[in-house]
């Protein structure tokens, strides 16, 4: 839901009024670790969670609590809490539902890091998860058992473009009484907004779409409050009584904010994946444009669309807005305005030409990163997915001669007149092999 | 905790500390279509300086079961009999809203029960516009965005929150929806019914203070100033910039006035 604004006037002005003691128009960057209490009284109802206000950066902070603020409302969450990347983000989120002994249901398409996360390091500590195919509804559903604390997915997975049916997850994992995590980095809430399609808490790495010029990292979790926590024992670390802040239930004392209110006392407090207020700063700028950035990264997709799927060089391509893409019906129905700005395709002549194409392209940049307000491209296999074995690059539905494409605000001649020049080279380079 | 009372499981928080009965009680009393969350920054705050903190759903509210009651001088009888329940001899009243016509029910009736009234963006009557009506019976999601987007003022419009990464609307939204569906419906009707507002205001001859907001559009200050004249010995307290949900928007001025108010 939405209060008295609109989607584009919150980008602008969600989270902060302008400062009433100096006048500040723009969002001040408070570049210190900690505040000076009122008094005693004062200091012991922020220690107790009594009141809201700031102690310490690590856990909190007024410019980061401006972006907290800000795309908790962007994405329709009760709270949001800012951390130093996506990955922190994600992490945080698990330990704040899970412990040794519990279970996750995860999405096999997905960022290499994360399925990492879940195959290699949580398994150190007793946490396992089953994969399954994002929209394998009733493999979904078989795969959740009695300690299962969370399913995750993409809503557009990386690097495959699969595309999750939410709602359809959702209604499973709504009447399994298992909360529905969804990583929604690619899409951000100007295409489509998790909360209201049946998710429970959203993932964002700020590093992409959401701060947009490729020059701070962070990550944010959302809470959605519209999850019952109470209905079972299920959730122990929400449900009983905190081991710090004089035992408090948070479940009880917070209501619809209590997830959020753990990743914070906990997450933020032992593990401390803090952003910086700099940082915090430049996504927040980033952020004030993100409509209208979304817009142009659309309209380019579509032109490079249009021209890569009409080129000789180019084998095969991969875009949910597409007709022959296996989540095209799902796309069009979650995404209407556009299924983002990431676009996979193969280029003839396999490896070599597609290392032939990466090395030749001017404008755009070859670098491991997403959501920049430049072009970017990148050769998954041997860079972003190179640590997952020869069985999980299957799994993640990568092929040798993937080029991941992030269309960035360019002219979208100048981007196509970079691509031909890099497929021209790319031709020559098979046919000397 | 969860109680039984009156036949159905009743959730009462008490500001995460274990009943002393010992201890002057806080008896917090939430407004329409709310619960005890209305009170997430001063249960706690009051519970860990003293007091002994009652802050109880009502029946269809929050975590307790049952079904909503359907008038305001019921509301009233049963806050008294869980005090009754609690072995609570007597407490302060403080009511948000709604639970401000309870609380002066509650003082009228049951004067033994109350030893001090605070009344925060209270009024003597709240008539309820017959739109909002038929959309919490009809459609409650529409009626729960349009009170919440209606009781908060600018500010938390624009998502500014003293609670760092909380929203006003949001979780205001989702406080509301956690109740059965048709306990909002139950509430502005018993409100809207209401009309001894001003009999009970005339009766209460406990030491008063009303807690009012400058930009309350749900019961709008002149309402709240008119309260205050009525009741007998009533200090009133205005807070500027701020809306009808003052316990969330201003929960320091709040917890300041009430703690003065009650020490």
């Amino acid at each position: 839901m939405s209060g008295n604004y609109k989607f584009d006037t919150l980008t602008l002005h969600a989270g902060q009024i302008a400062d009433k003691s100096t006048g500040a128009r723009a969002v001040p960057i408070y570049q210190t670790t900690s505040y000076v209490f009122q008094d005693t009284e004062h200091a012991a109802s922020l220690f107790n969670m009594e009141v809201g206000g700031h102690i310490y950066s690590r856990l909190t902070n007024p410019t980061i609590a401006t972006l907290e603020q800000r795309v908790a409302a962007l994405e329709g969450g009760v709270a949001c809490v800012a951390v130093s990347s996506g990955m922190a983000a994600l992490f945080l989120t698990v330990l704040s539902l899970a412990s040794q002994g519990d279970h996750i249901v995860a999405s096999s398409q997905m960022y290499g890091a994360s399925i990492n996360l879940f195959e290699h390091t949580l398994p150190r500590y007793g946490i396992t998860t089953t994969f399954v195919a994002p929209n394998d509804l009733q493999a979904i559903e078989d795969a959740i058992q009695p300690n299962t604390k969370m399913v995750f997915g993409e809503v557009i997975g990386n690097p495959g473009l699969d595309v999750m049916d939410v709602p359809a997850v959702g209604a499973i994992t709504a009447k399994a009484g298992v909360p529905l995590v969804i990583d929604a980095t690619f899409n951000t809430p100007y295409l489509f907004r998790p909360l209201e399609n049946g998710a429970n808490i959203v993932i964002q790495s700020l590093t992409k779409w959401m701060g947009g010029h490729g020059i701070a990292m962070g990550g944010a979790v959302i809470d959605g409050g519209n999850f019952d926590w109470g209905q079972n024992d299920r959730f122990p670390t929400l449900t009983e009584p905190h081991y710090a802040f004089q035992g408090v239930n948070l479940w009880e004392e917070f209501g619809p904010a209590a997830f959020s209110a753990r990743v914070r006392s906990e997450g933020m407090y032992n593990v401390g994946p803090s952003l910086s207020p700099t940082n915090a700063f430049h996504l927040l700028q980033g952020l004030e444009t993100l409509n209208l950035r979304m817009d142009r990264h659309l309209s380019n997709t579509a032109a490079l669309l249009d021209f890569l799927t009409n080129h000789e060089q180019i084998a095969w391509v991969i875009h949910p807005t597409l007709p022959e893409h296996r989540d095209y019906e799902i796309a069009k129905r979650l995404m209407p305005k556009g299924v983002g700005s990431i676009i996979s395709c193969g280029i003839k002549g396999g490896r070599k030409a597609g290392r032939a194409f990466i090395e030749n392209v001017q404008l755009a940049s070859h670098l491991a990163n997403v959501g920049d307000a430049k072009t970017l491209v990148i050769h998954p296999g041997s860079t972003t997915h190179s640590h997952l074995t020869p069985e999980a690059m299957v799994k993640a539905g990568l092929t040798d001669d993937m080029i991941r494409i992030s269309v960035g605000l360019e002219a979208s001649e100048d981007i196509i007149a970079d691509f031909k020049n890099a497929l021209r080279a790319a031709k020559k380079a098979t046919m000397e092999a | 905790m969860h109680i039984t009372y009156q036949n159905e499981e009743i959730f009462i928080s008490t500001g995460g500390r274990e009943l002393d009965k010992s201890a002057p009680v806080l008896c917090f009393i939430h407004g329409s279509g709310q619960s005890h969350l209305t009170f997430l920054q001063q249960g706690r705050f009051f519970a860990n300086r003293g007091w002994q903190v009652i802050n109880a759903d009502m029946p269809a509210h929050g975590h307790s079961s049952g079904q909503a009651l359907t008038t305001i001088a019921d509301m009233a009888d049963w806050y008294a009999g869980l005090l009754t329940a609690l072995e609570i001899e007597n407490a302060v009243i403080i009511g948000h809203s709604q639970g401000c016509l309870v609380g002066m029910a509650l003082a009228q009736k049951h004067p033994q029960k109350v030893t001090k009234l605070c009344l925060i963006a209270g009024a003597m009557a709240i008539p309820v516009n017959e739109d909002l009506l038929s959309l919490a019976q009809a459609k409650p999601q529409k009626a729960y965005q349009a009170m919440v987007n209606w009781a908060h003022a600018s500010d938390s419009h624009l998502y500014d929150h003293s609670w760092p990464g909380m929203t006003h609307i949001d979780f205001g939204h989702q406080v509301m929806a956690a109740n059965d569906s048709q306990t909002l419906f139950a509430d502005l009707s018993a409100c809207n019914d209401y009309h001894d507002g001003e009999e009970a205001a005339q009766a209460v001859r406990c030491p008063t203070i009303a807690i009012l907001a400058s930009h309350d559009k749900m019961t709008p200050l002149k309402a709240g100033r008119k309260m205050a004249q009525v009741i007998a010995n009533c200090e009133v307290h205005e807070i500027a910039d701020a809306g009808h949900f003052l316990p969330s928007e201003r929960p320091f001025d709040v917890n300041v006035k009430i703690r003065n108010f009650v020490s």
